[in-house]
């Protein structure tokens, strides 16, 4: 039994990292662009695809293919936000949400359109399990890991060190003093969504590295993504992190009691106990 | 071909209801309900499963819908009473995605997905398929009347004077505090317990309920219909409702034509329109085709 | 001296039937002070942010010299050299003081890099405190901190919302002494205030404002005797 927890202790740590990297996106805009950009979702599926284009067809390997897929979903994010949300955010979060909604269903069905809805999974090499003091983690695991911390490490770098990263974090505080400063929010609205977009891209490489793809990877997902952010603190990158750990720890204990089916309804569960009991997360919204 | 267009009627009055339900809180109280699907397949289960496994009346498992919904809703709304709408947002959304798992996975409640068949309808398999037809759109004409009637009371009360006020100044709510969440609450459960209603009634026509019927592309033709009728405004959720079903049955002849693609392509060209066509109504004609008029308050 | 704001007739409200101000006059030469005082609501912090881009006039003019300011965006008026301190939320919370002080000297950040050390010096408490987030500094630092943003671009002009609000005696008299300071630099100051005495005692102009109107102006020394102003203002 305590081996069997130590297990799921570990998945879920490997699981919650992946998770954190499309957490991170979706509360960095909303920290800057102050909507729950549900789009996150659609993007993911995009990166997904990207990275599996890249992978499968193009035989790059995987860890090429997450550099793919940041840059066109990235892409993606900055056109669809430009094109689409950035139009109606005058008419409110709200309706910017729900136009979020309306963007993934188109988007999803693009990719439906184009790959149709079978199963992909991504080429790699099938290697033995590791072993040690009786827990068992797989090679491809420890790959996900690794790029996932390396892509939170490069956001965390870029957001501590870099003028525009500071420049973000400063709209992302205060809009109007930003504007005063002479910071010019359209160009940091871009890059946020570029990045988060991004990020949301990686992580879908990242699902099908572990698992494999469809039109639907996206929307799969974004129960745990919102759930992260939402406990760890919306708009909170840091919260985002410990929010995505949390879940995923939590939706592999969870297998102790319920059935796996059910995993993302644990995310759901944290959501409303985080809400009831402490409403700003567990680092507090918009805290950087 | 008349049986058709009975059925597209009866299905645009269940739409219907969803969109006014959907008015109760995003048009009226300014709440979002992007999982609205979740209340509308809640509510089908709900009367589905009273009716079928323990024989209740049919009225009652309407009934039941409407209570299980509402009490659903009041919850979610109080969660979130005191925090941005982004909140609603997400949580309605996740609510949604769980009503969908549960009954995709209780094999024993809900028979997952190969879904639930045989549910009762009034005086089915006693009169001809057509009069069945015939009189449930009657009963749905009824219900969407009675709505429609207590939509209109609420919007013209000082009640909804007070919703429109939350709507129109959230700020209200972090001054006046405690009543402004009981009026929010409220507001959030009867348009639960219409969403759930017309999810009774949905399933009680069909006869038959899975989980796919109930995908977020439900609740992007509700907000749509919404939207394009006119937020705010209860005649326009009707029509636009009416309109949703019409473009729906249009884009199914539309693309029938197109010989090449898969059905699977058919499908996503199909749901991407729809999606497409919310996008575009926002962006052009935001207060839809009736804007809301406001009386003098 | 020549004139180096010259604010004429300037009508502003926050919707376009809104007239918060109703045909506001403010001048201000290079180099000196001047304080603008007024009741609650009286719309002061209106007639900086009209200043400052961030709130377009419904009519009226703005110059900065020749330039002509209504209409700019706040991101341009700060580029030709108009410093403005918002009367609250005036710091990034989360950011680092020294962080703080960067995002002040954005748009020039080869210069900021070499103000910074001078704001120190000027600034010892912050100094101190430049690796902590803004949110944790006293309601004194706070303002410096603000003021001290607005000195890294090297304004010519630089507007101040009520500066001393909410501080106690000691740090309020701190502060003012730092606004001499800023000012004995050669930065033109508009100052709004309510403690209207201090204000009119550093300054060299006064305005009075009420109701969205001129009502009196002229040299501070004054205003500050005049016994309406003093009625009113000072309780006395
Ligand atoms: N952002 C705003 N939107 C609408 N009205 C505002 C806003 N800010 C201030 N007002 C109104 O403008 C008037 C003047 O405000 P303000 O300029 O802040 O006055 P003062 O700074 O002199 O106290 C007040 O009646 C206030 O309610
Ligand atoms: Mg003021």
């Amino acid at each position: 039994m305590p081996r069997e927890i130590a297990q799921l202790l570990l998945n879920g740590l490997m699981a919650g990292t992946i998770l954190a990297v499309p957490a991170i996106g979706f509360t960095a805009i909303y920290a800057v662009l102050r909507f729950p950009n549900f789009a996150i979702a659609a993007h993911l599926t995009i990166g997904a695809f990207a990275g599996w284009l890249a992978n499968v067809s193009l035989g790059l390997p995987a860890a090429l293919a997450v550099g793919v897929a940041f840059v066109v979903a990235g892409l993606a994010g900055v056109l669809n936000d430009e094109l689409i949300l950035k139009p109606l955010r005058p008419a409110g979060a709200l309706t910017t949400a729900i136009a979020a909604v309306a963007l993934t269903l188109v988007l999803e069905n693009v990719v439906r359109f184009v790959f149709g809805n079978d199963l992909r999974g991504y080429d790699l090499p099938i290697r033995r399990d590791w072993q040690a003091a009786g827990l068992r983690i797989a090679p491809q695991q420890v790959h996900n890991f690794v790029i996932a911390v390396v892509a939170m490490a490069a956001v965390f770098l870029f957001l501590a060190f870099t003028r525009t990263g500071k420049a973000m974090r400063a709209v992302a505080d205060n809009p109007m003093l930003a504007s005063v400063k002479g910071i010019d929010a359209d160009r940091v609205a871009r890059l946020t969504n570029f990045v988060a977009m991004g990020l949301a891209g990686v992580g879908g490489v990242l699902v099908g590295l572990d698992t494999s793809i469809d039109p639907l990877t996206g929307f799969r997902v974004i129960l745990s993504v919102f759930a992260a952010a939402v406990v760890g603190g919306l708009g909170s990158i840091p919260g985002a992190v410990v929010g995505a750990l949390t879940i995923g720890v939590g939706e592999e204990l969870s297998l102790l009691v319920l059935a796996p089916a059910y995993r993302t309804v644990v995310g759901f569960a944290a959501i409303l106990v985080v809400l009831t009991l402490r409403p700003r997360g567990i680092l507090g919204e918009r805290a950087y | 071909m008349e049986n058709y267009l009975v059925a597209m009627a009866v299905f645009a009055g269940l739409y219907a209801l969803l969109a006014l339900g959907l008015n109760v809180v995003w048009g009226m109280t300014g709440m979002i309900n992007l999982g609205l699907v979740g209340f509308f397949g809640l509510g089908a289960y709900a009367s589905a499963l009273l009716t079928r496994a323990h024989r209740a009346p049919i009225v009652l498992g309407l009934a039941a819908a409407a209570l299980v919904t509402a009490a659903a809703g009041a919850a979610m709304a109080l969660t979130t009473a005191r925090l941005r709408g982004d909140y609603l947002a997400i949580i309605t959304l996740g609510f949604s995605e769980v009503v969908r798992l549960v009954a995709s996975n209780e094999l024993w409640l809900t028979n997952g997905t190969d879904g639930i068949s045989g549910i009762p309808g009034p005086w089915r398999g006693r009169v001809t398929p057509q009069t069945f037809n015939v009189v449930y759109l009657a009963i749905v004409a009824l219900a969407v009347l009675a709505v429609f009637a207590l939509c209109q009371r609420i919007r013209s009360s000082p009640y909804g004077r007070v919703l429109r006020a939350i709507r129109d100044d959230d700020q209200v709510a972090a001054v006046a505090g405690k009543r402004v969440i009981v009026f929010k609450v409220q507001a959030f459960a009867v348009s639960a317990a219409i969403l759930g209603l017309a999810g009774a009634l949905w399933g009680h026509y069909t006869s038959f309920i899975a989980p796919d019927v109930f995908t977020p592309l439900v609740t992007i033709y509700v907000v749509l219909a919404l939207t394009a009728g006119g937020t705010g405004n209860n005649v326009g959720a009707v029509l636009g409702a009416a309109l949703v079903i019409f473009l729906m049955e249009a884009t199914r002849f539309a693309t029938g034509w197109v010989g090449m693609l898969k059905p699977v392509q058919v499908a996503a060209l199909r749901e991407a329109l729809i999606g497409g066509a919310l996008l575009v109504v926002l962006r052009v004609r935001p207060r839809g085709l009736l804007p809301e008029r406001l009386a003098r308050s | 001296m020549s004139a180096l704001l010259a604010v004429e007739g300037v009508v502003a409200g926050y919707s376009p039937s809104d007239e918060i101000l109703k045909g506001v006059d403010l001048a201000v030469d290079s180099g000196e002070i001047v304080s603008v005082i007024g009741p609650n609501g009286a719309g002061k912090s209106t007639l900086l942010k009209v200043v400052a881009g961030l709130l377009r006039p419904h009519r009226g003019r703005v110059r900065l010299g020749e330039a002509a300011l209504e209409g700019k965006p706040a991101r341009e008026v700060s580029a030709l050299g108009v410093a403005f301190v918002p009367q609250e939320h005036n710091v990034f919370p989360s950011l680092t003081v020294r962080e703080n002080l960067e995002m002040g000297g954005y748009v020039d950040p080869r210069a900021a890099r070499r103000r910074i050390d001078e704001i120190f010096v000027r600034f010892p408490a912050l100094a101190d405190k430049r690796r902590h987030a803004a949110r944790t500094l006293s309601g004194g630092q706070r303002q410096m901190l603000a003021m001290a943003m607005a000195l890294m671009v090297a304004p010519v002009l630089l507007l101040l919302d009520e500066p001393s609000a909410g501080l106690a005696p000691r740090a309020a008299e701190q502060l003012f002494d730092t606004v001499v300071a800023v000012n004995g630099d050669g930065v033109a100051i508009v100052m709004v205030e309510q403690n209207a005495l201090e204000a009119l005692a550093i300054a060299r102009r006064g305005y009075i404002l009420v109701d969205g109107r001129n009502s009196k102006s002229g040299p501070a020394a004054e205003l500050a005797r005049d016994p309406d102003v003093r009625r009113i203002f000072l309780g006395g």
